[in-house]
């Protein structure tokens, strides 16, 4: 757009032709600019202070300034919030409860997000039922922003609509519905009455369709009991805090037995009160977390085990048993009857053998006992699976009978003993669906993959125990083209409900009865039903946790009503006649003929059933018993591994190796197994996990271990095996290589029942928790006196002190902690290759140690008797190798935050220096990475960052991509290569709930202040707080007679105590 | 002649009956001179391995210590022990140069020119390892305590790291300046002979404008002394400060009062091996076997007697001590030491360094040249498996066995030491070529010392007249040729 305007700029232009207005025109300049004059005048040249060389310097500097700063540095854009969401205030944590329902992990949990992120997983304090989570639920966030997720339908590996995926479906199981073939649902345990509901619509509108669920580790023999004794398919409910004598058969309850979660009921009552704690007698074939915390513990192969209950059956409830086991073990039975009976209803007898009749025989007991730690009222709901259907659909599907099967939440391709001919059997199918994160096993064989959402996008419900309800609720817009498994059954029966809408209907109709669904959807959870009553009681009891000053105290008249569940109408009910306990007692002493070794399958902690097999930080979780990460093995007694050629090296860099063993079941197909040499493990008897061995739908550094699912026949976790050695070298990574505790008894600090209520803990012969002392003018002075410190006294009294405590004997090793700490902290995952090489990142760590005796006791003992060079070099050197069925003791070890850090004055650049509320702190950024603060502490709890962990191919975890980083906590620095971190005792926290407090100008609660580790650990074993506060319960733990801290007599003076460790040793 | 009691003459310290331009035609000859093929290939692999090493120090420094083998509970290894190892050699040159001139041991004069050029480029060697070992090493002049723009942060002056820090720069420089104020008379010998103009300018600015005016000289002597007065403490301390990186830590095995005078006596030891491997080479390819004789290798090698003997009464006092100690962690701290999974390490360095050096008693054996250079070599592997024994064996078992773990090296750490290694005698060869490696100026003033030669002329009832040695300045020729008989 031209313009005409003209700009008058002087009258002189009205005249036409003006000479003047010409010459303007010609010379900008009217007069001469005097240049010459200018330059030619030397003198003043001269008295400028600006010469050549410093324009020329001016200009050189202004113009390569200008060029740097016209480079441009990589722009990362990050967009605002154009309306804010009115909840979420950057910065602030919000918080929800839900609840994971993964078919093997229930949980009751409560979701930490930061700006719109699910970021952390915690217990949810407000759940009477699983409302802990195991390292694997603490690690299930990660598995949210996997890289590897499914992002949208498929099929036959193209991407599809869901509009177009509807379409198709429904076309077909409508015609195979008229052809009048079976529709199967092939799904995991949801324990859901919605889904249930839901899935009698599915059935109603196209017949002849059939619900199997199937549970990838099975128990279906416990539910077949309880069923068939109860009525019910369920399993038993055991509360441990209400028995003093527990006798376990192969039963791993701390592990996953019946579905876990009986952890924080057992180390209640471990912790001794007013002179008592439980007894807890374990007998079984594979070293297991819970018989690692056993006060007695008989290893024996699994058909001794059966043998060993029928006896014990014999002993409490009467009837003979026949059959003879090693004298050892016929006396252990026999004095666990014997301490049963006298415990009566506070006895309580369980077993992990996959038997039917094992099953029965221990209800019986139970029974017989009228143990009160048994609840036949409240059966467990989270394992449905039924066996048998199973078998037979895959018959059925071999056969060509079934028409379409729909899958969810299962992959029988990879936990299928006989995969091949569930595959077979797929191909025999028209239709085939499977609902799944990944385009795993199954999926990839299957006709359509429908990507499903993580439980933390999804909706859903879950009836955990019989009237122990919980909510699951998205906390995240589905990151991907997602539906789940309700929504799209919703779509095929036509319904115009969402599933949330649907989940809303089913409890107002069956499950609330009145109360208000926001409220239980706030909370997480709802109990209904009887023992509603109790377990408010507890609510008032526990301490809560606060996080952040979220969680109100709201539990007050939660769901106090009294109505039968009827929400599980299971589709295929088997109904079970009672077996008589008498017969089955019998068939199991007559069942008890095997020939070679007996495998037991087992699950592993951090593993679990293989799912999360993808996620990082369950990989590098390392193993509470063997402290193997990244692996799976057979597990062999000493004894039998000499026997069969298996050995176990140690490398130069201390790192253990192993050969190989092929293991066959019935003559099967082999598979190559490393090997670890478990002490412990009853001879005759290996043991292997489940888990490992994925191959399709996890990154190939994951793909880690081998498949123990092809061993397991018949789905029962017993198998007869024949094993070889084969020649190889296996690399396992283990992050801890020395396994016992040398007669060293100052660091795991130990005695026993009797001992303790007996004798004063400085009594000069039998005092189980002395202070050391040391000399000082030839006086012995204990080193906790100022008079033997090198440093003046520092006023510690005002603000906040923070202790940490933890009990040795609640502790019962799960490893929730660990995870919970990668997850707050940031610790980056470093992989297998680096675990070999000892440099593991954990900042808390779960030590494990083996007697090398009998008992650590007798260590002790061996090791103060050595006199004399040539004693102490062989009595060292045996010690140096566990027994061959130790004695067990964990202890979690982090930062100790010394008052004196030996770390603090070593470091010559101070970055490591002490806070006034005592934790010792790590400046990151003034770290330069001498690695003398690491060498000095004589805890070994630093971590040296070897390489750029979060930016580099080589660690490609999940720093490494925008997805997985996504889970990191914004409030806790990313450390950079060649640095030194370590545990902030949860400074982030800590402050953050001064803080808050401040803000409210309130004073802080005691259970206000949490680590990353107290709040996750649901054993109680770790209790947080400031010492300054007299009346906190870690300032009376302090007080505390067990207490003691770790290498007390160096005088490093922690901040982190411990809880001497008792045992129950009385034989009755 | 038994008439009268005739007092012990003592043995001249330079043999060959040299004048004093034999002296300065000595010295300067590999300067003046081309190199020799061996030079020429010990040279190249030094460089290669130089090279090499620089080459595992780029890699460490660009990806990070990982490339080490360290581990979470050994993080120390490699690096630290080749660091002692290195600044232990440098020990010897101070001591030589210092602590026996101020005892007037002339002896010291034909070797400590050498000695000292040993200890700058060890403690060069040694000053490279607290750089490089560190997770950040272009941060590393935050040891420094310079005022800083982030806020308040200041040195931890607690820390014995930056004790060394001072020390070894100190060291360092005290070293550097007494070296080269013995070298300005030698380089101005050199500038003066030196034929081509390129050589003369270079060698007369080394020589700092030396003139040789006896006002010259006699600042030369004042400023000697006073150096050696400096540099005598640091003999001492240096390897003290060094010993309390370990001696002030919480590790059963680090942490010991012994440390100090055990640490200085092993550096003396080393040093002085290090120096008989470098100087029985030295005298033979630049032939100063006249210079360097068999009695300074012997007096040499009996202090390596004594130091080794020290070395090893403190070896076995700690034994004790651990055991009368009464603590556990101590006492299975040594008898991990001596017998655990690095017994061969703490054999190896009992035998190289108490054992071996219990040979030189011997007259034989500690005149015998071959051997000499044997055990100098034997004392080094030694010593430098000492500090290897120390540092990683009290290190992989400390207090929590669930810590206890192995150390074993890569490539890289390997590379480095190699590579320092080279970059010492890169130096040390470039010093033999281009530095007078003599102190001739001192050296010339002992030549007379010996009255062996005069005493024979005596007998032999010949003139003194037109003796000296020098033929600028004897008399006739024909006096010096019957005089040579």
């Amino acid at each position: 757009m031209s313009s005409n305007k003209k700009y008058w700029k002087s009258v002189e232009e009205l005249n036409q032709n003006s000479s003047i207005v010409e010459t303007l025109k010609q010379n900008e300049f009217v007069e001469e600019i005097p240049v010459d004059e200018f330059l030619g005048d030397k003198k003043t040249l001269e008295s400028s202070n600006t010469t050549r060389r410093d324009f020329l310097k001016y200009v050189g500097f202004s113009t390569a300034a200008a060029s740097l700063a016209a480079c441009e540095g990589p722009v990362i854009k990050s967009i605002p919030y154009v309306v804010q969401p009115e909840e979420i205030v950057p910065g602030v944590a919000n918080y929800y409860a839900t609840t994971i329902a993964d078919g093997f992990d229930f949980a009751s949990v409560l979701v930490k997000t930061r700006e719109g992120r699910p970021i952390r997983i915690l217990n949810n304090t407000m759940s009477a039922t699983n409302g802990s989570a195991n390292a694997r639920v603490n690690a299930s966030v990660l598995g949210l922003y996997d890289s590897l997720r499914a992002q949208g339908p498929t099929k036959g590996g193209e991407a599809i609509s869901w509009s177009d995926f509807d379409r198709e479906i429904n076309d077909k199981l409508i015609s195979i519905a008229a052809a009048n073939k079976d529709i199967v649902l092939l799904t995991q345990t949801f324990a859901s009455p919605s889904t249930s509901k839901l899935i009698s619509e599915f059935s109603e509108k196209f017949g002849n369709v059939r619900h199997v669920v199937y549970d990838a580790v099975s128990e279906s023999a416990a539910l077949d009991a309880y069923q068939a004794k109860y009525g019910e398919r369920g399993l038993a409910n055991y509360d441990f805090s209400k028995a003093s004598t527990i006798v376990s058969i192969g039963a791993d309850f701390l592990g996953d037995w019946q579905g876990g979660g009986f952890d924080s009921g057992y180390a209640k009552g471990r912790v001794p009160d007013h002179g008592k704690m439980s007894r807890h007698i374990q007998f079984e074939s594979n070293m297991s977390l819970t018989g690692a915390n056993a006060d007695k513990r008989v290893p024996l192969t699994p058909s001794q085990q059966k043998l060993a209950l029928s006896k014990l059956y014999s002993l409490v409830v009467g009837g003979s048993a026949s059959g003879n086991l090693p004298e050892h073990i016929e006396d252990a039975i026999q004095k666990a009857a014997s301490q049963l009976k006298k415990a009566g209803s506070n006895g309580v007898v369980v077993t992990g053998l996959q038997d039917i009749n094992a099953q029965t025989v221990v209800l019986a007991i139970n029974e017989s006992l009228s143990s009160k730690a048994f609840d036949p009222h409240t059966p467990i709901k989270i394992r449905q699976g039924d066996s048998k259907a199973v078998t037979q659909l895959v018959a059925d599907m071999k056969a060509g009978k079934v028409g379409a099967v729909i899958m969810s939440g299962v992959n029988p391709l990879y936990t299928l003993p006989n995969a091949t001919d569930f595959a077979e059997g797929l191909k025999q199918t028209e239709l085939s669906v499977t609902f799944s994160m990944k385009a795993d096993e199954t999926a990839s064989e299957t006709g359509y993959l429908a990507a499903a959402p993580h439980y933390l996008e999804s909706w859903g419900d879950v009836e955990l125990k019989k009237g122990h309800y919980a909510l699951t609720q998205p906390t995240i817009r589905p990151l991907f083209n997602t539906r789940q498994f309700q929504e799209a059954l919703l779509k095929w029966v036509g319904s115009p409900l969402s599933y949330h809408d649907y989940i809303k209907q089913t409890w107002d109709e069956s499950v609330l009865n009145g109360a208000s669904f926001n409220q239980a959807l706030h909370d997480g959870t709802f109990v209904s039903g009887g023992s509603a009553s109790a377990t408010t009681e507890t609510f008032h009891e526990d301490d809560k946790t606060f996080v952040g000053g979220i969680i109100e105290d709201v539990a007050e008249g939660l769901g106090l009503k009294e109505k039968a569940n009827n929400g599980s109408d299971e589709s295929n009910n088997i109904s079970l006649n009672a077996i008589s306990a008498g017969t089955a007692a019998r068939a199991l002493a007559s069942s008890t003929t095997s020939e070679g070794l007996e495998l037991t399958l087992y699950t592993k902690v951090g593993m679990g059933d293989g799912q999360q097999a993808n996620n990082p930080w369950l990989q590098e979780f390392p193993d509470p018993i063997t402290r193997a990460s990244w692996d799976n093995y057979l597990t062999v007694s000493k004894a039998d591994a000499d026997e069969l050629g298996l050995v176990n090296t140690y490398v130069a860099n201390g790192a253990l190796n192993s050969n190989y063993a092929s293991v066959t079941v019935n003559g099967g197909e082999a598979i190559k197994v490393p090997v670890i040499i478990q002490p412990g493990q009853a001879k005759g008897s290996v043991g292997l996990a489940f888990g490992y061995g994925k191959t399709k739908g996890l990154k190939s550094e994951m793909q880690t271990g081998v498949n123990a699912y092809a061993l397991y026949q018949n789905f029962d976790n017993v198998q007869t095996v024949s094993i070889s050695a084969v020649s190889g070298e296996h690399e396992f990574a283990c992050v801890q290589l020395h396994n016992t505790l040398m007669g060293r008894g100052d660091i795991v600090k130990e005695t026993t029942l009797e001992i303790f209520n007996t004798y004063d803990k400085e009594d000069e012969e039998h005092g189980w928790n002395k202070v050391p002392k040391v000399s000082l003018n030839h006086i012995e002075t204990p080193v906790t006196s100022p008079d033997v410190d090198l440093w003046d006294e520092f006023d510690r009294s005002i603000g906040h002190h923070f202790n940490l405590s933890i009990d040795l004997n609640a502790c019962t090793g799960c490893g929730a902690c660990v995870i919970a700490c990668h997850a707050e902290n940031n610790v980056p995952v470093v992989g297998k290759e680096e675990v070999r090489k000892s440099r593991d990142m954990h900042w808390l760590r779960i030590d494990r140690y083996y007697s090398s005796e009998d008992s650590f006791e007798n260590d002790n003992e061996k090791k103060d008797n050595i006199s004399g060079l040539g004693s102490s070099l062989n009595e060292f050197s045996e010690m140096e190798h566990a027994a061959e069925n130790p004695q067990v003791a964990f202890q979690p070890v982090m930062c100790q935050h010394c008052n004196h850090a030996p770390c603090e004055t070593v470091c010559p650049v101070a970055a490591t220096s002490h806070g006034r509320q005592g934790q010792n702190h790590m400046a990151y950024n003034r770290c330069v990475g001498t690695r003398y603060c690491a060498n000095n502490c004589p805890y070994k709890v630093r971590r040296f960052n070897w390489f750029l962990y979060n930016n580099n191919d080589e660690f490609d975890y999940y720093m490494n991509d925008d997805l997985g980083r996504m889970v990191l906590n914004p409030d806790v620095v990313v450390r950079s290569r060649g640095v030194m971190e370590k545990c902030s005792m949860c400074i982030q926290m800590t402050q953050k709930t001064i803080l808050d407090a401040k803000r409210d100008g309130r004073e802080i609660k005691d259970g206000e202040f949490q680590t990353a580790c107290s709040a996750a650990c649901s054993s109680g074993a770790m209790t947080f707080g400031d010492i300054n506060d007299k009346k906190s319960k870690v300032a009376h733990l302090k007080q505390d007679n067990r207490m003691y801290h770790l290498l007390e007599s160096v005088g490093t003076k922690p901040n982190v105590m411990y809880q001497t460790k008792v045992r129950n040793t009385t034989e009755a | 002649m038994a008439s009268h009691y005739e007092a012990p003459i003592r043995r001249p310290l330079v043999t060959g009956e040299k004048s004093y331009h034999d002296v300065s035609v000595d010295v300067a000859r590999p300067v003046e001179g081309k190199a020799n093929k061996s030079w020429w290939i010990v040279f190249s692999i030094s460089l290669a391995a130089f090279l090499w090493g620089i080459g595992c120090i780029i890699y460490t420094i660009s990806t990070g210590i990982g490339t080490w083998g360290l581990n979470k509970t050994v993080g120390w290894a490699w690096d630290i022990t080749n660091f002692v190892w290195w600044v232990g050699i440098g020990h010897a040159g101070t001591l030589i140069s210092a602590v026996l001139l101020l005892f007037r041991q002339k002896w010291r004069m034909a070797i400590n020119r050498s000695a000292e050029a040993m200890t700058i480029f060890s403690v060069i060697q040694a000053g490279l390892f607290p750089i490089i070992h560190m997770g950040r090493p272009w941060l590393g002049y935050w040891v420094l305590p310079i005022p800083n723009q982030f806020g308040s942060l200041w040195v931890n002056f607690n820390s014995p790291l930056l004790w060394d820090v001072f020390a070894i720069s100190t060291y360092l420089s005290v070293s550097l300046v007494f070296w080269w104020t013995g070298l300005l008379p030698d380089f101005a010998m050199i500038r003066d002979r030196a034929v081509r103009p390129f050589q003369k300018k270079i060698y007369s600015l080394l020589s700092f404008g030396w003139t040789g005016r006896a006002k010259d000289w006699q600042r030369f002597e004042e400023v000697s002394l006073v150096l050696a007065g400096l540099a005598t403490p640091l003999v001492l301390s240096v390897h003290t400060i060094v010993s309390f990186d370990f001696a002030t830590s919480v590790i059963p095995g680090w942490h010991t009062t012994i440390f100090p005078p055990y640490f200085v006596a092993g550096a003396v030891f080393s040093g002085f091996a290090m120096v008989n491997t470098l100087l029985i080479i030295m005298r033979k390819v630049c032939s100063l076997e006249d210079y360097i004789t068999v009695q300074h290798i012997e007096l040499m090698n009996i202090v390596i007697m004594i130091t080794g003997s020290i070395v090893g009464v403190a070896y076995i006092t700690e034994l004790f001590i651990a055991w009368y100690s009464g603590v556990e962690f101590e006492q299975y701290a040594f008898l991990n030491r001596a017998t655990g999974p690095y017994w061969w390490a703490y054999w190896a360095m009992m035998t190289c360094n108490v054992f071996s050096p219990q040979f030189m008693w011997f007259k034989k054996l500690r005149t015998s040249i071959m051997f000499s250079f044997f055990i100098s070599i034997v004392v080094n592997i030694g010593m430098w498996f000492e500090r290897f024994v120390i540092i990683v064996t009290s290190l992989h078992r400390d207090y929590l066995p669930s810590s206890w773990t192995m150390f074993s090296p890569t490539f890289v750490d390997i590379g480095i030491f190699i590579g320092t290694v080279g970059f010492f005698f890169v130096l040390f060869l470039l010093y033999s070529r281009t530095f007078p490696v003599i102190a001739q100026a001192e050296v010339k003033t002992i030549l007379k010392s010996s009255g062996e030669r005069y005493k024979r002329i005596r007998e032999a009832g010949d003139s003194l007249a037109g003796t000296a040695t020098d033929d600028r300045t004897s008399g006739s020729k024909e006096n010096k040729t019957k005089n040579k008989k």
